[in-house]
């Protein structure tokens, strides 16, 4: 759709532009290795084999990309609380494109910092697997994964009626999707009902696969299931959001 | 091409119990300028926001250019220009590329939006400021952004939404003039609300009177007026409205009394406004009614909405 290719270029244009975000969203990377890392390691040396930073670098990452789709899904509220969604909803251009371009921003802005995060850890001590190819899977999951968690919070802002509220909304499924995840601690040492609560949560199948990915850790997930379940997720997310946004029009 | 620009059937459109829009018939003819005069509330910005494809109708139906604007919403769209009420500009953007960024979202080609852009920026007079970022433009510059940006894409109809609410004299007759000559030069269709009446006597060819969700009365602003009387003694004072109306009707050659005594003003409607004046005076303050102010004039659209209404148009 080449509106959510226009839209994504207007929100890339702002996020260069703006350097408070870009230089705000590098060092939030850095910072969250660099301290939470450190921290931990001095705790625990390693994890089921691997060194703690390894195990703990895709949960970072995952996190981060939690924390740009709230961004994302800020920059939508903004522009209805505006008005300036009111220039792409005149336009003959699908209500689906717009929601689509906010959540491929998000996701591009995900993606870069991953990448910073991964620089960082590496100097940090983390050990990647020599794997370029499943370096490149772990990104397209990690996209993935970021579009499904944007569209829950663009669903959110699309009937949002303030920023408060919002981010009130957020916060609920922000702190369960940390703690309820693998991402701290491995699935193994759960026990069986919390497992069961970590296997409903999309970030446990993210983390999973870009630890067998990237880290060459033993996946403890079918890789191909992890996939499916994120596919499953994004779709699923992105038709929550547009169900909610033309919902929002209606009224 | 079809004659009616803008045309509504009966379009009805509630919140919960609260009618915004009750029944309204507006017919906006092809290549003219049409005002929408009413006060704040009446319902205006809900009728352009169907008219625009943001919301659907409760019911009814209305057409630009012969497209319905919910079945044939994409057609609607890729014909019409438009300026909202608010200011909806992007502060980070210079207006350079908000105007590129309008153009690539109705996949107009590069060479094109350059073209558009550079007669564009000629026509609204931002060439100095078009690329600096808009959150450095004052209202008026916006504003006339906002105007470049509806026009980007040549649209039939251009819609404009309270064109000039919030700006200075001087912006506001520049505003009318650009819009004059778009009409003039290039034959496009405009449909513009206001609540201003001057703004719909500088503008419009047609007017269309709207109070309370309905339209009460649309044609040509000369015609409006000419339907009232040809001079009108504007009273303001207060005392017995009631009465005054029979005192004054009962004068030879008034032809119509009307009032609206909470605004304290009372129009009275005569064959010939000079010569009747003493005597309307005589009578109305030997009655306990304390004027305070009287003017002698041709009737306005303001006197029309008045009429029409009931009551006088105020913001």
């Amino acid at each position: 759709m080449y509106a959510t290719y226009v839209i994504w270029t207007r929100h890339m244009r702002k996020f260069v532009q703006q350097t408070e975000e870009l230089v705000g969203l590098a060092l939030q990377s850095v910072l969250w290795v660099v301290l939470f890392g450190v921290g931990m390691r001095g705790m625990i040396s390693d994890v089921g084999g691997s060194d703690y930073m390894s195990f703990i670098l895709p949960g970072i990452i995952a996190l981060s990309a939690l924390g740009g789709a709230v961004g994302g899904g800020m920059v939508l509220l903004d522009e209805r609380l505006r008005g300036i969604v009111k220039e792409y909803l005149a336009a003959p251009i699908p209500r689906l494109s717009i929601l689509l371009g906010s959540a491929a921003s998000t996701a591009t802005k995900a993606l870069f910092q991953a990448t910073l995060m991964l620089i960082v850890g590496l100097l940090m001590g983390a050990r990647l697997a020599i794997n370029p190819v499943g370096w490149l899977g772990a990104l397209v999951l990690l996209a993935i994964f970021a579009i499904g968690f944007s569209g829950l919070a663009l669903g959110v802002a699309a009937i949002s009626r303030s920023i408060a509220g919002y981010h009130g909304m957020i916060f609920l499924f922000n702190l369960p999707l940390l703690f309820a995840s693998n991402a701290l601690y491995p699935l193994s040492v759960l026990p069986g009902w919390m497992q069961a609560i970590v296997l409903i949560n999309p970030a446990t199948y993210l983390i999973d696969a870009v630890r067998a990915l990237a880290f060459g850790v033993e996946a403890t997930l079918p890789l191909w299931a992890s996939g499916l379940v994120l596919a499953v997720f994004a779709a699923a997310s992105m038709a929550f959001a547009l169900s909610l946004f033309q919902r929002s029009l209606r009224a | 091409m079809n004659e009616q620009a803008v045309e509504t059937q009966a379009l009805v459109k509630r919140y919960g119990t609260v009618t915004a829009l009750d029944h309204v018939n507006l017919q906006a003819p092809a290549g003219r300028i049409y005002a929408l005069l009413g006060p704040n509330g009446a319902g205006k910005t809900t009728l352009l926001s169907i008219l625009t494809t943001l919301i659907p109708p409760t019911s009814g139906s209305a057409r630009i250019l012969g497209y319905d604007v919910v079945r044939d919403a994409a057609e609607v769209r890729r014909r019409i220009g438009v300026t909202f009420q608010e200011m909806v500009l992007d502060p980070l953007l210079t207006g350079r590329e908000t105007l590129d960024f309008h153009g690539r979202l109705y996949r107009l080609p590069a060479a094109v939006r350059r073209q558009r852009i550079a007669e564009l920026v000629e026509l609204v007079q931002l060439t100095d400021a078009i690329d600096r970022p808009v959150k450095s433009y004052s209202g008026g510059m916006k504003r006339r952004l906002e105007l470049a940006r509806g026009l980007m894409t040549d649209p039939q109809v251009l819609v404009l939404d309270e064109p000039t609410q919030g700006l200075d004299p001087q912006n506001r007759v520049n505003i009318w003039s650009y819009v004059r000559d778009l009409n003039r030069r290039r034959g496009m269709s405009i449909l513009l609300t206001t609540h201003a009446m001057d703004e719909a006597e500088a503008l419009a060819d047609l007017v269309g009177i709207i109070d309370h969700g309905r339209l009460i009365v649309e044609g040509k602003p000369g015609d409006l007026i000419a339907s009232l009387g040809s001079d009108v003694i504007r009273v303001r004072g207060n005392g017995d409205f009631q009465h005054l109306v029979t005192v004054a009707a009962a004068i030879d050659g008034v032809s119509r009394v009307e009032t609206d005594p909470a605004d304290g003003l009372a129009l009275i409607y005569t064959d010939n406004g000079s010569r009747r004046l003493p005597a309307v005076l005589n009578a109305i303050s030997n009655n306990g009614f304390a004027v305070e102010d009287v003017t002698l004039a041709r009737p306005s659209l303001g006197d029309v909405f008045l009429h029409y209404t009931g009551t006088a148009l105020r913001d």
